[in-house]
C-alpha cells in the first residue's frame, strides 16, 4: 500500500474561502450557483455559475490557498523553501488577450507557477499541468509518485480555475452547459454541466510532523484511446485507472465507503462513468455510495481533482457523505447507489475520487483515514 | 531510458490539414510529428499489448496560443464561437486524437514545463515508468512561434525504459 500523508489543505469555492465553508455547504447539499455578473451571458443558453464571492485574480487566489495549505501543514519558512510546487492551471481571460506576437515565458502556465513558487516562498516549480479536467488529479498523482520514488520528501500541489467569459462561450457553443440552472449527475433528464470557481492546494509528505488530514494510499491513470472529447462508452480507461488505484492501495471494492464521481451531469459522461464503475467493481458496483459534488460547487475544470479530493477527505474524516444534488429520477444507464436527499453516514476508512477529461484521460485517487 | 524514435517538424514544409481542427497549427503539428515518430517503429495501430500501456505526453510551454487568441477575439466582438474551438480548447483533444488513431491507452498528460522541454520529457517518462502506469511514452514537444515570421516548432520522442522488448516493425 502506498502511504502519502496529506498534511495540509486549503480551498476557495463558491461557498467562500476555507475548507470549513466548503464542508458546511457541501454537507448541507445546497448548490452554489448564482447569476453571472462577471461578464455578459445574454447570448448563451446558461446564465449561472458557482462563483467565488469577491474573487480577485487567479494568481492572488492561488497564492492565498498555497499559503493556507502550508500553514495548515505547519510548514516553516525553511520547510517551504525546500518544497517544490506542482501547479494545475491554464485558463485566464487575460492571457488570451495578450498580443499573439512578443509573448514571454512568464506569460505561460509555467510562468504563473514560477511566479507563485517565488511569491509563496516555495522551492522550484516542477511544472504546470494543462491536462484539462484531470490537471489537478494528475499533479497530485505525480506529486505522490515523486515522494514514493524518493524524488521529493514533500510537495505542494495547487490548482485553480476562475470562470472566464471565453470558457463560458466555448462550453455554450459545445452545448455542454445545463440550461435549467442545475446540474443533475447520473439523473434522468440531466442537461449538462455548470462552471464554477475553484482554487485549492494540498501539502503531500512522506511523513507528516503532525496528524495528517488523510492519507493518499492509491492512485491510477489510464487513457481511453477512443475519441477527441468523448469518454469510452463502456468506461474502459476509467475502469483501468480505478483498478490500478485499488491495486496500489491493496484494497478491494468492498473496502470503499464512498466514491466522489467525476459526474459532470452530461449525458454521455455520466453513463460512461457508471459503466466504468460496474466494470471495475463488478457485483459491488451498486453497493458503494456514489455522489458527484459538481452539482454543488460546479465544474471547476483544471482544479477539479483538488477540490474534489478535499471534499472526499472531508467526507471520509467526518463520516458524512455529501448528496448527489439535482437528482430527479433514475436513469437505467446510471444504476449506482447514489447518495440522495440527505447526507449519508459512513464508518468506512477508504474512499475514491475520480476525474476524467477530454482526450480520454482518466484518474483515480484512493483516500484513506489518517 | 532510451529514445527509440525521434521525429521533427522542420517548419518549412506545408503542414497537412487535420480534419476537425481549425484555425491553429497546434493540433496538426502534434498529429504530424506523432505519426512521423511512431511510424518509424510501428504500423498503425500499434499492437494492443504495446498500445495498452503507452502514455501520450504533450509538452508545450505556451500551449495553443492561436486558438485561444481566436476565441477571445470572437467573444470580444460578440460573434458566435465554433463548437470546434470548444473541442480543441484543451491539449487533451489532440492527445485523444493521436491516442485513438494509434491505439494508445496509457495515461494522457499535458504540461507546461518549467525548464528544458527535452529534459522534462525524460523526467515525465521516468516518473510514469517508475510509477508503473506506462511502459512506453510518446512525448510530443510543440511550441507556436511568439515572434512574427518565426516558424512553429514540434518534435516527438518515443521513449522506453532500458530492457523493453520491441514489438514493433521488424
Amino acid at each position: 500500500m502506498a502511504d502519502i500523508a496529506v498534511s495540509g489543505m486549503a480551498a476557495a469555492t463558491a461557498y467562500g474561502r476555507g475548507t470549513g465553508a466548503l464542508a458546511e455547504h457541501v454537507f448541507a447539499g445546497k448548490p452554489g450557483f448564482s447569476a453571472v455578473h462577471r461578464f455578459d451571458t445574454s447570448l448563451h443558453r446558461a446564465h449561472v455559475a458557482a462563483l467565488l464571492p469577491g474573487a480577485t485574480t487567479l494568481e492572488a487566489e492561488l497564492a492565498e490557498v498555497i499559503d493556507a495549505a502550508c500553514s495548515d501543514a505547519g510548514l516553516s519558512t525553511a520547510d517551504r523553501a525546500a518544497t517544490p510546487l506542482l501547479l494545475a492551471a491554464e485558463r485566464e481571460d487575460g492571457r488570451a488577450r495578450l498580443p499573439r506576437w512578443g509573448r514571454t515565458p512568464e506569460q505561460t502556465p509555467a510562468g504563473l507557477g514560477a511566479t507563485l513558487a517565488e511569491e509563496c516562498g516555495l522551492g522550484r516549480l516542477v511544472r504546470a499541468y494543462t491536462t484539462a479536467c484531470v490537471s489537478a488529479s494528475t499533479a497530485v498523482i505525480d506529486g505522490a509518485a515523486m515522494i514514493a520514488s524518493g524524488r521529493a520528501e514533500r510537495v505542494v500541489v495547487a490548482g485553480g480555475y476562475l470562470v472566464t467569459r471565453d470558457d463560458f462561450a466555448m462550453f455554450n457553443a459545445g452545448f455542454a452547459l445545463s440550461d435549467d440552472g442545475a446540474v443533475r449527475p447520473f439523473s434522468a433528464g440531466r442537461r449538462g454541466l455548470l462552471l464554477g470557481d475553484g482554487v485549492a492546494a494540498v501539502v503531500l509528505e512522506r511523513s507528516a510532523r503532525r496528524s495528517p488530514r488523510a492519507r493518499l494510499t492509491g492512485w491510477g491513470r489510464a487513457g481511453d484511446g477512443y475519441h477527441v472529447c468523448q469518454p469510452h462508452p463502456e468506461g474502459h480507461g476509467m475502469a483501468r485507472a480505478i483498478r490500478a488505484a485499488l491495486g496500489r492501495a491493496g484494497l478491494e471494492p468492498e473496502d470503499l465507503g464512498y466514491v466522489n464521481a467525476h459526474g459532470t451531469g452530461t449525458s454521455y459522461n455520466d453513463a460512461a462513468e457508471a459503466a466504468a464503475l460496474h466494470r471495475a467493481f463488478g457485483l459491488m458496483a451498486d453497493k458503494i455510495p456514489v455522489s458527484s459534488t459538481k452539482a454543488l460547487h460546479g465544474h471547476v475544470l483544471e482544479a477539479s481533482g483538488l477540490v474534489e479530493l478535499i471534499v472526499t477527505i472531508l467526507a471520509l474524516t467526518s463520516g458524512c457523505l455529501p448528496v448527489n444534488a439535482g437528482f430527479t429520477g433514475p436513469d437505467a444507464d446510471c444504476a449506482l447507489d447514489l447518495v440522495l436527499d440527505q447526507p449519508r453516514q459512513t464508518t468506512h476508512r477508504h474512499a475514491l475520487s475520480l476525474n476524467a477529461a477530454f482526450g480520454g484521460a482518466n484518474t483515480a485517487l484512493v483516500v484513506s483515514q489518517p | 531510458m532510451r529514445v527509440v524514435a525521434k521525429a521533427e517538424w522542420s517548419g518549412e514544409e506545408e503542414l497537412p490539414l487535420l480534419r476537425g481542427f481549425v484555425v491553429s497549427s497546434y493540433s496538426p503539428l502534434v498529429a504530424e510529428v506523432a505519426s512521423r515518430c511512431l511510424s518509424q517503429c510501428y504500423e498503425r495501430p500499434v499492437p494492443p499489448e504495446v498500445g495498452e500501456r503507452m502514455a501520450v505526453v504533450l509538452i508545450s510551454q505556451g500551449g495553443d496560443v492561436h486558438s485561444a487568441v481566436e476565441t477571445a477575439s470572437l467573444v470580444d466582438s460578440g460573434q458566435k464561437v465554433s463548437p470546434l474551438l470548444f473541442f480543441q480548447s484543451v491539449p487533451n483533444a489532440i492527445a485523444g486524437h493521436v491516442a485513438k488513431r494509434w491505439g494508445l491507452n496509457g495515461p494522457v498528460v499535458c504540461v507546461s514545463p518549467a525548464g528544458d522541454p527535452e529534459h522534462e520529457a525524460m523526467e515525465l517518462a521516468g516518473l510514469l515508468f517508475g510509477d508503473g502506469d506506462a511502459d512506453r511514452a510518446l512525448v510530443v514537444l510543440v511550441e507556436q512561434a511568439t515572434v512574427e515570421g518565426a516558424p512553429d516548432r514540434a518534435s516527438a520522442l518515443l521513449i522506453e525504459p532500458y530492457g523493453t522488448a520491441g514489438g514493433g516493425k521488424e
